[in-house]
């Protein structure tokens, strides 16, 4: 595999609850412009390495630079911030606002949004305002959702919620999109469709890490590919590399 | 109208306008971001003892009760003081309260320490005057306008009026702003809004401080009338009829917190003072209570979005070439009234 510049450094990441250790020294790059697969049966710490690179979980030890920067056990306003996005495995959206509020309220430190701003009155934040629907309305008609803009979250399938949290984590220009489970329970066309739309983006030069236990989902988008078990990571290379690691292999047969 | 017809619907009028005030401040907390503060009405009784003490004058040796600072100030710093201390307060309480907990344990927190507040309050006579509270506070600008009594009553309906005004104008502002959508999504879905870079913590508080400076205002609108403050008259129950309030009349909707301060504190409790004297003295008060929390569970169970429902902010997209439309509101089931 090529060498890419590094735009997350984790090493040596650990978690524990009591005695148990979800996550036990972990150490990965991920390189730019590259979705970075991170694998695994269940239970093997994915979705919470992923939690502490968002800053949703705090680690119990171990570092992770982003472009250089610690982040280790920032809370995840602050990791958004930085330019990290991020889907949830369990639905995300905000269920009683329409899929455009959803889409509006990505951008932080909008105008508008202090107190000040506020009593300040539309005036002060319509121009940014315009521009952020604008974005949105883009995105919308990129994504097929366009006819969708005035439903409710709460009312969407659960394969248009996995494409309204893709289209909000983008709003923000992210440099760097956590995507967990990105396909799950969603039907196999507009799954594929979430994966076109992923290679999409990664060849407008976005940097991806994408949890997943779907072997052919990996195959298809992820290079690298990170195997993870038990809280510690197998193997690390392409699929075929992957494919011939019989400590995988096992994992996968027993887990 | 007769004289005393003309005393009782003054009065209630500025009952409505001081219940709009409260029903807007905690439907900021509860409809918009999702805090369940249970502790609301300690809040209004900060703002009330404030403005009371506020323009009682210092107290003197003679005085029939007892309470801390007493200032005379005219009107209407004692009632802007009010909002003052009871968004203090709600910074202090925040602080205990919001910031590590789950918001089902935060609502018991609060419960907590409202029961604390009357405990405390009732005990410590020296503070305000313990359980018999304090009177005899002086009505704003009465010397100066020097009306008679019902002319002065309208004359307060008027002020309550304006004050609610201004009020509705101030959470309109915040609610229509990006600043109500990030508060939204708090409420939502609190990882999701974290993960889109908004401080969760900081939008909750600033919801919780500015609620509670409109509590603080409330209750200094009614004290000022009323001219009596005692803890009987902000027990905990009094927190739940204004959830009730804003439950009926819709969550996260101004128009519906104000209808739903007309409906339930206002018609449904006032109605109940023109039932014949049924059982033992007392009974219907303590029914209210039972009809007000069995009003709640109908809402909940079977209108829970209220009877002015959150509105959908509808936009029109532009054509693919043109630039976007503005986010305005639509108006098809919108429902403002007011300014």
């Amino acid at each position: 595999m090529a060498q890419t510049p590094a735009l997350l450094s984790v090493d040596h990441l650990r978690k524990s609850y009591g005695g148990v250790h979800a996550v036990d020294g972990v150490s990965f790059d991920v390189g730019e412009g590259r979705i970075t697969g991170l694998i695994g049966p269940n239970g093997a710490g994915k979705s919470t390495v992923l939690g502490m690179v968002a800053g949703a979980i705090g680690p119990t030890g171990g570092s992770i630079l982003l472009n250089g920067v610690e982040i280790a056990g920032w809370p995840s306003y602050k990791v958004a911030r930085q330019g990290v996005g991020r889907t949830f495995q369990q639905s995300g959206d905000f269920s009683r606002m329409t899929v455009m509020e959803n889409l509006l309220t990505a951008k932080p430190g909008q105008r508008g949004d202090s107190l000040r701003g506020a009593l300040l009155g539309k005036r002060y934040w319509r121009a940014e305002e315009e521009m952020l629907l604008a974005r949105a309305t883009d995105l919308v008609r990129r994504f097929d959702m366009a006819g969708m803009v005035n439903e409710l979250g709460g009312s969407l399938s659960g394969g248009q919620r996995r494409l309204l949290e893709i289209m909000r984590a983008l709003m923000s220009e992210p440099k760097f999109l956590l995507l967990d489970e990105p396909m799950a329970g969603v039907n196999p066309a507009l799954g594929e469709r979430i994966g076109d739309y992923l290679l999409e983006l990664r060849d407008a030069g976005l940097s991806m890490m994408l949890v997943e236990h779907e072997m052919s989902i990996v195959e298809k988008l992820c290079d690298p590919i990170i195997v993870m078990a038990q809280g510690q990571i197998l193997s690390r290379g392409t699929m075929s590399e992957i494919r011939g690691d019989q400590r995988v292999i096992d994992a996968y047969l027993n887990g | 109208m007769s004289l005393a017809w003309a005393f009782y619907f003054s009065t209630v009028l500025v009952y409505l306008g001081v219940n709009m005030i409260a029903c807007w401040g905690l439907n900021l907390q509860y409809g918009y971001t999702g805090i369940l503060n249970f502790a609301y009405i300690i809040f209004v009784s900060a703002g009330a003892y404030t403005a009371a003490i506020l323009t009682l004058g210092p107290k003197t040796d003679g005085s029939f009760q007892q309470y801390v600072f007493g200032m005379n100030l005219p009107f209407p710093l004692p009632i802007i003081a009010g909002g003052v201390v009871g968004g203090l307060l709600s910074a202090l309480v925040g602080i205990i309260g919001l910031r590590r907990l789950r918001s089902d344990y935060q609502a018991m927190v609060f419960l907590v320490i409202s029961l604390i507040a009357t405990t405390v309050v009732t005990n410590d006579v020296g503070l305000f005057n313990g359980p018999a509270g304090l009177s005899v506070v002086p009505k704003p600008l009465d010397t100066v306008v020097n009306l008679s009594l019902i002319n002065y009553q309208w004359f307060y309906v008027g002020v309550t009026a304006v004050i609610c005004l201004i009020v509705y104008w101030f959470v309109r502002r915040i609610t229509n702003s990006p600043l109500g959508r990030s508060m939204r999504a708090v409420r939502d879905h609190e990882q999701a809004a974290a993960a889109l870079g908004k401080n969760v913590a900081a939008i909750r508080m600033r919801a919780f401080v500015i609620g509670g400076v409109i509590a603080g205002v409330s209750g200094a609108v009614l004290v000022s009338f009323i001219s009596a403050w005692s803890p009987g008259g902000w027990l905990y129950q009094e927190t739940f009829v204004l959830f009730t309030a804003i439950i009926v009349g819709g969550t996260a909707n101004n128009a519906g917190a104000a209808l739903g301060a007309l409906l339930v504190p206002v018609l449904f409790l006032e109605s109940t003072r023109f039932l014949p004297p049924i059982g033992r003295p007392g009974l219907i008060d303590a029914l209210q209570w039972v009809a007000v929390g069995a009003l709640a569970l109908i809402f909940l169970w079977f209108w829970p979005r209220g009877v002015l429902p959150e509105r959908r902010r509808v936009i029109r997209l532009s054509t693919p070439s043109g630039p976007a439309a503005a986010a305005e509101p639509a108006s098809a089931d919108q429902s403002t009234g007011g300014k």
